[in-house]
């Protein structure tokens, strides 16, 4: 019932430090693009899903009220990193529910309005208040994960360096510079095991999509691009022991995912997921299937998850380089699968691609692996 | 919505201390801190802070507030460089496993260089960060078992 929507028209900002714009401003940008990628006046927009977590109230309709785009429904969703991609689960519901047919999805958010430093946390919450930080979580992940695989920070350092790869390639990336092990070794430690580029910048944009019937993606005479799988789940509570060196969260999510799709890992073209910190790539390798659990070092080493290689991840850069508005990272991923669908993606374009899974996860709260996981499955 | 805070001793309140959380959810004995937590009647669940409601069963009647053992093991740990103010940079958090099964993040007081996996520690009160108001912010943290 959720997999009868298509994406007709993508866009984003440049994800960078733009603390002279307002974010009106760069959510018009994005909104704007979207629709004329699309083909499709700003009328035909019948609702629009809003996603972000951490800039302020009412995120559509401020965004949307300059461009005479307010007046239909609109709905703003909060589910901190994975705020966009839900916001497009729930534009696939209103579709399958026969509610709309052409719907407008929005991720957006302004990180450098917060003043720099890593994301501040819940303060009714424990873990912030003695000290937990969203580094320190990941890097805890990592030196257990080191300790049990035998993976070492030179591992770490590659994520970071494959990052960059794709990110050189990327109009869109905050980082457009290629970085060697030395250098990720040597940038200043924010979380031991864990240096400065082995973390995702803070840094502000939005990105949307516009997601329409079967009926009318075909007469906007674009590729077809269906979201064959759109599957949200939350973090369970567990008071005691957690392998930190696996995320559940995933790993059931993307069962979901796939078995919505009908598809495989093994059927994945591309995937753009959810690497905050170094760690989160090799973890959530494991966790989509794309290489057996501890397999993760190896599959990097071998060039696989490499833009040519035989399972790319994250051509864009991913979060480590081409940074993480938070709310706006999920459709940021999915501009990213479309335009590779579409075969549009210029120099990093993955040859071929057929299929793009995109992964967010995140939140941090207390007793949860992560507060929620959003797998989107495009296929072409 | 805050979460039921346990009966705990009655916090002491002296100039420029404070507690976290604030009902001091704690008793000191023996040099040791033992945490006071929730143990569920119905299914034997623990967690910590105590609450009303069971988390694993969903039972709301009769929690019990139990102190939790004060020794445990130290999964995983980071050493905190950049950190919101107050915080003494660098410091070290971990989780540890309590040996009754509670999982709990706390600070370390060690640098992580003197720190191996898995080692035993025990739980103690000190002192996590510093307001801007000189305020000291005491709660419970770990150290290692001297044995």
């Amino acid at each position: 019932m959720m997999n009868n929507a298509y994406v007709a028209g993508v866009g984003m900002t440049r994800f960078c430090k733009m603390p002279e714009r307002s974010f009106e401003e760069i959510g018009q940008e994005a909104v704007l693009k979207a629709l004329k990628d699309a083909g499709v006046e700003r009328d035909a927009i019948e609702e629009v899903f809003c996603g972000s977590a951490l800039t302020g109230r009412s995120m559509g309709q401020r965004v949307l009220r300059d461009l005479g785009m307010t007046g239909r429904p609109i709905t703003n969703v909060e589910n901190a990193c994975s705020s966009g991609s839900t916001a497009l689960r729930e534009a696939c519901t209103a579709i399958a529910a026969g509610r709309a047919e052409t719907v407008l999805v929005l991720g957006i958010d302004q990180l450098t309005r917060l003043g720099g430093g890593t994301i501040p946390g819940v303060e009714t919450d424990l873990d912030p208040n003695l000290g937990m930080v969203m580094p320190a979580l990941y890097a805890m992940r990592a030196r257990r994960y080191m300790q049990e695989t035998g993976a070492t920070r030179v591992h770490l350092a590659k994520v970071a360096v494959k990052a960059h790869e794709g990110g050189q390639l990327n109009p869109y990336a905050q980082f457009r510079n290629p970085v060697t092990v030395e250098e990720v070794l040597a940038s200043r430690m924010v979380a031991d095991p864990f240096s400065l580029l082995m973390c995702c910048p803070t840094g502000d944009g939005a990105a949307a999509a516009v997601v329409t019937t079967k009926k009318k993606a075909a007469a906007l005479g674009k590729k077809l691009i269906r979201v064959a799988g759109t599957a949200l789940q939350s973090g369970l509570y567990k008071p005691g022991f957690r392998d930190l060196t696996r995320s559940e969260l995933t790993e059931r999510t993307a069962k979901l995912a796939y078995e919505q799709a009908g598809i495989g890992p093994e059927d994945v073209d591309l995937a753009e997921i959810h690497d905050a910190f170094v760690i989160a790539e090799l973890m959530y390798y494991e966790a989509l299937g794309f290489c057996p659990p501890g397999g993760a070092p190896a599959f990097l080493e071998s060039g696989a998850t490499r833009i040519n290689g035989s399972k790319p991840v994250n051509p864009s850069g991913g979060l480590l380089c081409r940074g993480h508005p938070v709310g706006a990272t999920g459709i940021a991923q999915v501009c990213e699968a479309v335009w590779h669908l579409r075969g549009e993606a210029g120099e990093r374009q993955v040859e071929g691609a057929k299929v793009a899974l995109t992964h967010c996860t995140g939140g941090g709260v207390s007793g949860l692996d992560h507060g929620s996981c959003a797998i989107n499955i495009l296929v072409a | 919505m805050t979460a039921p805070q346990p009966e705990g001793t009655e916090a002491t309140k002296s100039p420029g201390i404070e507690y976290f959380p604030k009902s001091k959810p704690w008793r000191m004995a023996d040099g040791a801190l033992h945490l006071l937590g929730m143990r569920c009647p119905h299914c034997g669940a623990k967690a910590f802070p105590a609450r009303s409601v069971c988390h694993a069963c969903g039972r709301d009647d009769g929690m019990e507030t139990v102190e939790l053992v004060p020794t445990g093991t130290l999964y995983s740990f980071a050493e905190i460089h950049a950190a919101p103010k107050g915080f003494p940079t660098p410091y070290v958090i971990g989780f540890v496993d309590l040996d009754d099964g509670v999982r709990l993040l706390g600070q370390v007081e060690h640098r992580a260089a003197e720190l191996g996996m898995d080692e035993k520690v025990q739980l103690v009160e000190g002192v996590i960060r510093t307001r801007g108001d000189g305020t000291k912010v005491v709660s419970y943290k770990f150290r290692r078992r001297s044995s």
